[in-house]
């Protein structure tokens, strides 16, 4: 982006921001949010903050999205905005199949900390391999704990970045899934984990 | 969902755009934050006359626009009547003969007063074709108007500036 669009899009946001202050009292750092509403598995809301990436996840339109957002973050103006191109790329990168890995900085820190180090070990399995809840559990410090692992990585905020689908069962059945187990089997199969003949 | 939320979400989804929309209209920061701030009570006023599977971001963009134009009239209105005064205070006390040279661009500044010279709606036209590139249809949406009309509009306006647009 050059230097002249990069001053203009902050005059802009500044702009958006004032406005956001003075009609709705929210003060805090903004939450910049995008669309991706052409993807294998859906449509897919991204939103990010200072300190990175805080959302990835399946909604059902940009109204539905927003709304969650205003209601989660009820002190933060937000707003769409294309700082988030970088994620996006890395997205239609993915879904092209052309790269499978993420590069991007994660913002983890509203989780538990149990919760964030089952996601810290969920990121680390590469694609084209899976692994079971209970290997997730014991790699996360508690092996007794696959039920709880189940439940962090539910909670996952950042789906795909960090790939909550390729935790499955001990008995090799795909368990659930936010955004629907077809959902899930599509990612499976993007990334060579399961051969087509199997499902 | 309270007043707070829908504002908000128009603000979210539409914020953007229309602060780029007002700023390029009126070239300054403030009075285009005002106006965004105008623009949203406004459209939130008249949410609920609104019908379902209505154009949001066109009713926007007119709502927007009109803001922006009784704001360039209001300040036209404004800068003749201090235009007069400054006529009158030369007349009493003569011409600043100082003569620090001339401007570095007179040439710029010069076509800069012809468009800001120019009636609010062929230099919005001529604004929108020109800084923001649109189609004709895209103008007559933001403007409230048909395409033909902001066609007109652009072509009267470079007509009298004799400006070359394609």
């Amino acid at each position: 982006m050059s230097e002249h669009a990069t001053a203009e899009r902050r005059a802009v946001e500044r702009i958006v921001l004032g406005a956001f202050r003075q009609l709705t009292g929210r003060e805090a750092g903004a939450l910049r949010y995008a669309i991706m509403d052409d993807t294998p598995v859906g449509i897919l809301g991204l939103s990010a903050g200072e300190a990175g990436l805080n959302h990835v996840g399946f909604v059902k339109d940009e109204d539905a999205f927003v709304e969650r957002l205003l209601a989660e973050f009820g002190d933060r103006p937000v707003m769409r905005s294309t700082a988030l191109d970088r994620a996006r790329h890395e997205l239609e990168r993915y879904f092209k199949g052309r790269h499978l890995a993420f590069d991007l900085e994660v913002d983890l820190s509203a989780l538990s900390p149990f919760d964030r180090k089952v996601l810290e070990v969920t990121a680390r399995i590469p694609a084209g391999k899976v692994a079971t809840y209970a290997q997730v559990a014991a790699k996360a410090g508690n092996p007794r704990a696959s039920r709880a692992a189940g439940n962090a990585l539910h909670k996952n905020p950042v789906a795909i970045i960090v790939p909550c689908h390729r935790v499955l069962r001990s008995d090799g059945s795909l368990g659930g899934y936010g955004g629907g187990l077809p959902a899930k089997e599509w990612l499976l199969r993007h990334e060579g984990a399961i051969a087509t003949s199997l499902l | 969902m309270d007043h707070n939320l829908r504002v908000a979400r128009l603000l979210a989804v539409h914020g953007l755009e229309l602060a780029r929309h007002l700023r390029r209209l009126v070239h300054d920061d403030d009075v285009a934050q005002d106006l965004l701030q105008d623009t949203l009570l406004r459209a939130h006023r008249a949410l609920t006359r609104l019908g379902a599977g209505a154009n949001e971001r066109a009713w926007l963009y007119r709502i927007a626009t009109n803001a922006a134009l009784n704001h360039l009239r209001k300040e036209k209105r404004e800068r003749r009547a201090l235009e007069h005064h400054a006529h009158e205070a030369e007349s009493a006390v003569g011409p600043d003969t100082d003569g620090h040279g001339q401007q570095p661009d007179v040439r710029r500044v010069a076509l800069w007063n012809r468009v800001a010279g120019l009636p609010e709606r062929q230099r919005v036209a001529l604004t929108l074709r020109v800084a923001d590139e649109l189609e004709y249809a895209e103008i007559a949406a933001r403007m409230g108007c048909t395409a033909e009309a902001a066609r007109a509009n652009v072509y009267q306006a470079t007509k009298k500036l004799r400006l070359e647009v394609t």
